[in-house]
């Protein structure tokens, strides 16, 4: 029978034979988690996210969240997948084991991620809000709130959310209206009304605890104002039992393209004065503490539409080998000539190839992310920290805005390749489709992604970030020159690695230049070119461990696999590459007809 | 409460099997391994018994080679207490009666209250093990079981039979087969993942149960399999053409007749 979600040889492949996660068990930390364990637990996740929550999905889309009185009805079958997800303590799995979670490796639990996302990342997302929450918690709270509330949100047994989008304020938080003001007890009275918040209310959970940026009585007006706290939907008894409601009232679900399982509400706090609030945190330093955070969220995203792209793909390639018709292009004239599976079609090959070598770029990309974090943890060395958290900065908006852009475009040939099938409901691809939309939007848009990359983390550190990860890129670029057949994929790599370099400097000049406006204008484009350089390495890398394996005489089984990380990097090397090269141009030429044209020009009027 | 749960390794139903027609077996390389299906209520059932019970032990048992350590490991990791695997080249070709030897060796020199066993394995489908087990053991049987219920030395079983059920008692130590319907396996949480591998895994040989290679293995088979072949592949529908219902199904009947030759 077909695979669905992701292909296990995959996630093994990059796990064990691409980033050797086993190794980390030599550190005490990862001890534990050795390749046998490893492996028990990426089967146990993949189970339970095939068994129970994949058949969730569809189910999820079509009945969606009920509201009525103030309260969100979650659909019927999340019930049961949730209790299995809390029974099984795959909530928080790479989190401290004192407070409730897995201890394992960022990478290992990326790869079991990938599973559950991929099965249903709507439904996911409940207690993947209540995962990061939780985290804001540990990093930023008092022992008291660690205690009141850690365990519980680690172990799902009370949900999450993160409160900072207002009707004014959305990419810019900095206009945020909520206010808290401090009581005698040293609690603060919150008031104001947040929007667009997932998971904000549901009844999987007795206790929703949300994270709330409001600005203190009087503090400054911009970013520098904004403080965060921690509102629980019940206040929390010295006992750790629930008290009475704190005034946290959900007034509406969003009607939306996609993620309908998942309840994207109003809440208005503190409407009858009866919000209470705990400072999460120093006064005025809530964007800090969120920007701490942000970098997790963001990788969360890009795994969810990572989760996406790599299901439309599964169901794409199983489909295109069952899908009789048309006759073979070579036999186009022959009447006789039987109907072949759909897959023997050149046009469908290009759409598979692409689909393939996208979600093999974008797996490594993020467990490479992960693994970043693993190796900060597994290290002795400031200066090495250092540097693996500037790698971490660098590729996070191209883990979230690069990688959701090209899901997007992954799902869409997802539903091409099904033809007029894959426009209708029954079968999944156009709610894969729907549901990884908006992740090109929240969690900062994919503009907004392109600026951090652009403004941020170019010149971060005088690009020692940028420098760093070009040194790793050099490192693949010469292993892999040691294979003939793999030269000219490297050459490829190499020249769009030397374009982007030059790119990059000409960019960032440009962006504290008075073309500042033009520089920004191709932000977004940069961005998409850095990614195409990224994951072209990571196909690279990939590839030149499939060539050692193949030289070495891999098993039967393994050949057909190792074959086609080389068949996706020579795609993506030689087909894709040049386009970037074509891209890298234009921004050098970086033609100003956006910013110069006027608004009346748009025409519309 | 001792509880024995028999286990068998079998390629999971999502493998794509390929048949070695020239030594009669499937072709293994590419197959991925579950325990089976039907043992996965036997080791719940087990679990739940010995939750009831409070106190008591679980012990999982398998024959085979290596790799039927996972499927002993994912047990371990749904609850069991210890395990043992009989890993010896000498059993390898073993027919249903050659692995029950094995298995009631292992089992006669443990301390045991009660064996519960899948129905079934679902690769070869044989039904012939747990009762060759209770055989050799010499304990009651009761196969197919829906539902029990433990007494004081004894134990009541819901036996499932064609068109209901059938509810018969028998004395303790014994023997019952899980059918589907009995239980809802859980799912390896992942504390418990993290313990299976601290658990005790004893692995052992036949002479270390004191069985002599000559009566397992190929040699002392009593079944050979001369052939295997995958089911033929299914050819596209005919549609049956005429103008009238009569034409039709006078069509239909001489079909039947004349080209499924099933008339």
């Amino acid at each position: 029978m077909a695979q669905v979600i992701a292909d296990r040889r995959d996630v093994e492949f990059v796990l064990h034979e691409q980033l050797n996660v086993g190794d980390l068990s030599q550190h005490e930390k990862y001890a534990e988690f050795n390749k046998k364990t490893i492996d028990m637990v990426i089967k146990e996740a993949r189970n339970l996210a095939i068994k129970e929550i994949l058949p969730t999905l569809k189910e999820g889309d079509e009945q969606g969240v009920k509201f009525e009185n103030g309260q969100v009805t979650t659909p019927e079958s999340f019930k049961r997948a949730y209790e299995l997800l809390c029974e099984g303590e795959w909530t928080a799995l790479p989190e401290d084991p004192e407070w409730g979670g897995g201890g394992m490796p960022r990478s290992v639990a990326l790869a079991a991620g990938d599973y559950f996302n991929g099965a249903n990342y709507g439904f996911m997302m409940y207690a993947g809000l209540t995962h990061g929450a939780a985290l804001l918690v540990e990093h930023f709270g008092t022992e008291a709130q660690k205690q009141t509330y850690l365990r519980k949100m680690y172990t799902g047994v009370w949900g999450g959310t993160m409160l900072l989008t207002e009707p004014e304020a959305g990419s810019d938080v900095g206009a945020l209206t909520t206010t808290a003001v401090k009581n005698d007890d040293g609690t603060y009275s919150i008031t104001g009304s947040k929007i667009f918040i997932s998971s904000g209310e549901h009844d999987l959970c007795e206790n929703i605890i949300h994270p709330v940026l409001a600005r203190i009585e009087g503090a400054p007006a911009g970013t520098k104002g904004i403080s965060l706290f921690l509102v629980p939907k019940f206040r929390v008894n010295p006992d750790g039992s629930l008290g009475e409601f704190n005034d946290v009232v959900c007034t509406g679900v969003e009607e939306k393209m996609g993620l309908h399982s998942n309840a994207t509400c109003s809440l208005t706090l503190g409407g009858k004065g009866k919000c209470i609030g705990t400072l999460l945190g120093e006064e005025n330093k809530g964007m800090r503490a969120m920007f701490l955070m942000m970098n997790e969220a963001r990788l969360l995203v890009g795994l969810q539409g990572f989760g996406c792209a790599s299901s439309s793909y599964m169901n794409a390639i199983n489909y295109a080998r069952e899908r009789v018709q048309g006759r073979h292009l070579l036999k186009m004239m022959d009447h006789s000539a039987p109907s072949v599976p759909i897959i023997q079609h050149p046009d469908v090959r290009r759409m598979l190839i692409t689909m393939k070598a996208y979600v093999e770029g974008m797996r490594s990309l993020l467990y490479y992310t992960g693994y970043l974090s693993d190796l900060i943890t597994t290290s002795d060395s400031d200066e090495e920290k250092a540097k693996y958290q500037g790698m971490i900065d660098l590729l996070i908006p191209i883990c979230k805005g690069y990688v959701t852009d090209r899901c997007w475009d992954v799902c869409s040939l997802g539903v091409q390749v099904y033809g007029g099938y894959g426009y209708i409901k029954e079968y999944p691809q156009e709610q894969l489709l729907r549901d990884s939309r908006i992740l090109m939007i929240y969690e900062g848009t994919n503009g907004i992604q392109a600026m951090d990359l652009l403004g941020r983390k170019l010149g971060f550190n005088k690009g020692k970030p940028i420098m760093d990860l070009m040194g790793e890129i050099q490192k693949t670029l010469v292993q892999a020159k040691e294979f003939e057949s793999l030269q000219p994929m490297a050459a490829s790599v190499e020249a769009a690695l030397n374009k982007l370099g030059e790119v990059a400097m000409h960019l960032g000049g440009k962006a504290m230049s008075p073309e500042v406006l033009t520089a920004f204008a191709y932000a977004h484009p940069f961005l998409e070119v850095s990614g195409d350089v990224v994951l072209s390495w990571l196909l690279l890398w990939r590839a030149t461990v499939a060539a050692r394996k193949l030289e070495k005489g891999a098993k039967k089984k393994d050949q057909a696999f190792y074959e086609g990380q080389i068949k996706s990097a020579e795609y993506f090397t030689q087909s894709v590459l040049p386009v970037s090269q074509g891209k890298m141009r234009s921004i050098l030429a970086a033609n100003a007809a956006a910013i110069e044209i006027s608004e009346d020009a748009f025409g519309g009027k | 409460m001792n509880i024995i749960v028999l286990v068998k390794q079998v390629p999971d139903t999502e493998s794509l099997l390929e048949v070695d027609t020239a030594n009669a077996t499937v072709n293994t390389q590419n197959v991925k391994w579950i325990i089976n299906p039907y043992d996965e209520y036997a080791i719940e059932e087990a679990l739940q018994i010995k939750e009831a019970k409070g106190a008591g032990s679980v012990t999982v048992v398998a024959v085979g080679p290596d790799r039927s350590e996972q499927a002993l490991r994912t047990a371990l990791a749904m609850g069991a207490d210890t395990a043992v695997l009989v890993n010896d080249a000498a059993a390898e070709g073993s027919d249903a009666l050659g692995i029950a030897k094995v298995l009631a060796g292992v089992i006669k020199e443990m301390p045991y209250d009660l064996v519960i066993a899948g129905v079934r394995a679902v690769d070869d489908d044989g039904y012939q093990v747990p009762a060759a087990v209770a055989e050799y053991l010499e304990l009651p049987l009761v196969t197919a079981v829906i539902k029990q219920e433990l007494g004081e030395g004894k134990i009541t079983c819901h036996q499932l039979v064609e068109g209901g059920s059938l509810v018969v008692e028998a004395p303790l130590p014994m023997l019952f087969t899980a059918q589907k319907g009995l239980n809802e396996p859980r799912y390896a949480s992942l504390p418990n993942i993290m313990k299976a591998k601290k658990k005790p895994l004893e692995k052992k040989r036949l002479a270390d149960i004191g069985l002599d290679a000559a009566l397992v293995g190929t040699g002392s088979a009593k079944v050979a399999i001369s052939a295997l072949a995958l089911p033929p592949e299914r050819k596209g529908g005919k549609m049956v053409t005429g103008d009238t219902p009569e034409a039709l199904a006078a069509e239909l009947v001489r079909l039947l007749k004349e080209e499924a030759e099933v008339l």
